[in-house]
């Protein structure tokens, strides 16, 4: 009894709310010229013994004052912070964009070992040709073409020069086509700061779909022919549709303009970067048509396999490392607008990633016995592919779901492009980029969760991206219009300027040259000059 | 022939996916036509234009 009354006595006590006062706190004292003065900074005797724990480094005596007479004043302080976010987003898309561009070592990688050592040479120097080949078109006019329109870009200081977009009416609203500034970097004051920092990352994205190519046509493709086909892209094919995407062009607006979402939303480019190099890698094959040996006389294929997994397993490594670039860079920043959300946008990165590599892994153990090696690191790459649309928009949860499902996709894809449609592609490219692409692109219709706010709108509309799982079935619209496009135009125009380059330039190279490997006829040395390559094996 | 058959039932469908903005404002109503679309943009690469090429390709000579 006593302790039942002990008991509620104590519950009693507990449920009382013990409340203490809570006495208002001192609003802050407004920042005088004065209070600045008065603010200790480190004299010079103190900074010349040195500063071993860091604590007279970086105080105000290092803001950057702009009249020495008058001192630190309010103003050189408020520059100071304006400056101080657009230097950590300056640095964050630079390094961001550095990672993209080492992933150019990482396809060169994952290509060359998935091809046949006597064409290690050739498919090397097409990854590392691309590069410069792609660089000069897109400084040249694909540049202008893709963000000459983009108007403010807030994260890196406001990019003021690019604001020209050539736009037609249709359907009573505005279509923009295509930018205008920026060819050379030095048309319409395009000579900025903002402006390089714009280019350079979006010029690395840009040659990520031009050396998917190299991989779908890779030991038969002359090199001529490639290196004109890859500009033609470089200027023309991928600027147009990333301009429609994320320059301001018509995709971008469909939201504001129809109410679908908040129109076509590509974080870090499924469709903008991988469905345009996976359909133009589509394009490249089919006219090229497949290695002598694929196909049997009754179309049946035959396995020619890869020289070098290593080399395969280390470029997938590679590429998954600068993922983060693709991925967390597109914000553009990691100051302001929401960009805190990088930490979420790497995570989703690398859950979707492995969770398609293990999805195709464990695909194939069931179907075929073993859990084979390329494909793995084929699914890896598909469900990088996958999330790169959605990883701004989603939750981890979505993102290995997406992940996975492009593990699958890809392993399907893959003997569908090879046994049903007969077309040749030693490396996958098709299946991972173009078909996990639009998968991507879909996925962000379905997946987004409405949490993500990047600066409180996303294509001028305001809120978050939601897809239709979480209530906005406008957005799926919106993207499959992206996919639509993908499919309908960009392949198309892909097609028929491969068309072209093959009646001008011709794709193919000679049967003799092919059988020999196009180390020595294409480049005049080999890729392992003092290997002896034995004919006839799988690796010669 | 087919080749030029194949590019242009790819436009059509991308023409109908734009189309599907004017025709009509109901979400549903746009999203079937978009789909369709799509299909047509598939039938005009896989049944086409890739069987054009599969065609002449160098396995069957």
């Amino acid at each position: 009894m006593k302790k039942t009354v002990l008991l509620l006595l104590v519950s009693a006590w507990c449920a009382v709310p013990q409340t203490t006062p809570v006495s208002p706190s001192p609003a802050p004292a407004p920042i005088t010229e004065a209070g600045l003065k008065n603010v200790p900074a480190p004299s010079a005797a103190a900074r010349a013994k040195g500063d071993p724990d860091g604590s007279l480094t970086g105080t105000a005596a290092d803001v950057a004052v702009s009249d020495a007479r008058k001192g630190l004043t309010i103003g050189d302080l408020v520059n100071q912070v304006g400056q101080n976010r657009i230097a950590i987003n300056f640095v964050w898309t630079l390094i961001a964009g550095f990672l993209v561009m080492f992933m150019q070592a990482g396809f060169a990688l994952v290509e060359t070992g998935l091809c046949r050592a006597k064409n290690a040479n050739h498919t090397m120097m097409m990854n590392f040709t691309v590069y410069g080949v792609g660089l000069l078109a897109y400084w040249l006019i694909g540049f202008s073409i893709q963000m000459g329109g983009v108007g403010a870009v807030g994260n890196l200081g406001g990019t003021p020069p690019l604001n020209a977009e050539y736009a037609v009416t249709l359907f009573g609203k505005s279509f923009g086509i295509f930018g205008q500034h920026g060819i050379f970097l030095t048309q319409a004051g395009t000579y900025d700061v903002g402006v390089m920092v714009v280019f350079l990352f979006q010029m690395v994205f840009m040659d990520t779909a031009l050396t998917i190519v190299t991989g779908s046509a890779a030991e038969r493709w002359k090199f001529a022919a490639f290196i004109v086909s890859s500009f033609l892209m470089g200027a023309f094919t991928y600027p147009l549709f990333a301009n429609w995407a994320w320059g301001g062009g018509w995709l971008a607006g469909l939201g504001a303009n129809f109410g679908l979402g908040h129109g076509y939303a590509d974080f870090a480019g499924s469709g903008v970067v991988h469905a345009v190099g996976g359909l133009s890698a589509l394009a490249a094959a089919m006219i090229i048509g497949p290695r002598l040996g694929k196909f049997t006389r009754t179309g049946k294929p035959n396995a020619i396999v890869g020289h070098d997994l290593v080399l395969v397993l280390t470029g997938c490594f590679i590429l998954a490392f600068g993922w983060f670039g693709f991925n967390p860079g597109s914000t553009l920043g990691a100051s302001g607008n929401g960009s805190l959300r990088i930490g979420s946008v790497a995570v989703n990165t690398m859950l979707a990633g492995m969770a398609g590599g293990i999805a195709a892994m464990l695909y194939m153990w069931l179907r075929y016995g073993k859990p084979d090696a390329s494909m793995s690191g084929n699914g890896l790459l598909a469900g990088l592919v996958a999330i790169t649309a959605p990883s701004g928009f989603v939750n981890p949860v979505g993102s290995v779901i997406i992940g996975a499902i492009a593990g699958v996709l890809v392993c399907l894809s893959v003997e569908y492009v090879e046994r049903k449609m007969k077309v040749d592609d030693p490396v996958g490219a098709v299946s991972v980029h173009g078909v996990n692409g639009l998968w991507g692109v879909i996925a962000t219709g379905l997946f987004a969760d409405g949490k993500s706010n990047y600066g409180g709108s996303w294509n001028g509309v305001n809120g978050s991206v939601t897809g239709l799982f979480y209530g906005d079935p406008g957005q799926l619209v919106a993207q499959l219009i992206g996919a639509a496009t993908l499919l309908g135009f960009v392949f198309v125009l892909s097609f028929v300027l491969l068309l072209a380059v093959d009646w001008m330039v011709g794709h193919r190279v000679s049967a003799k040259a092919e059988l020999e490997g196009l180390d020595l006829p294409e480049m005049g040395a080999l890729g392992y000059p003092e290997f002896e390559l034995k004919a006839g094996s799988a690796g010669a | 022939m087919r080749i030029v058959l194949g590019l242009l039932v790819c436009l059509l469908g991308f023409a109908l996916s734009l189309l599907s903005l004017a025709l009509t404002a109901s979400v549903n109503g746009r999203l079937i036509l978009v789909v369709i679309g799509m299909a047509m943009t598939l039938v005009g690469i896989i049944a086409l234009i890739n069987r054009a090429c599969v065609k002449n390709a160098i396995w069957r000579k």
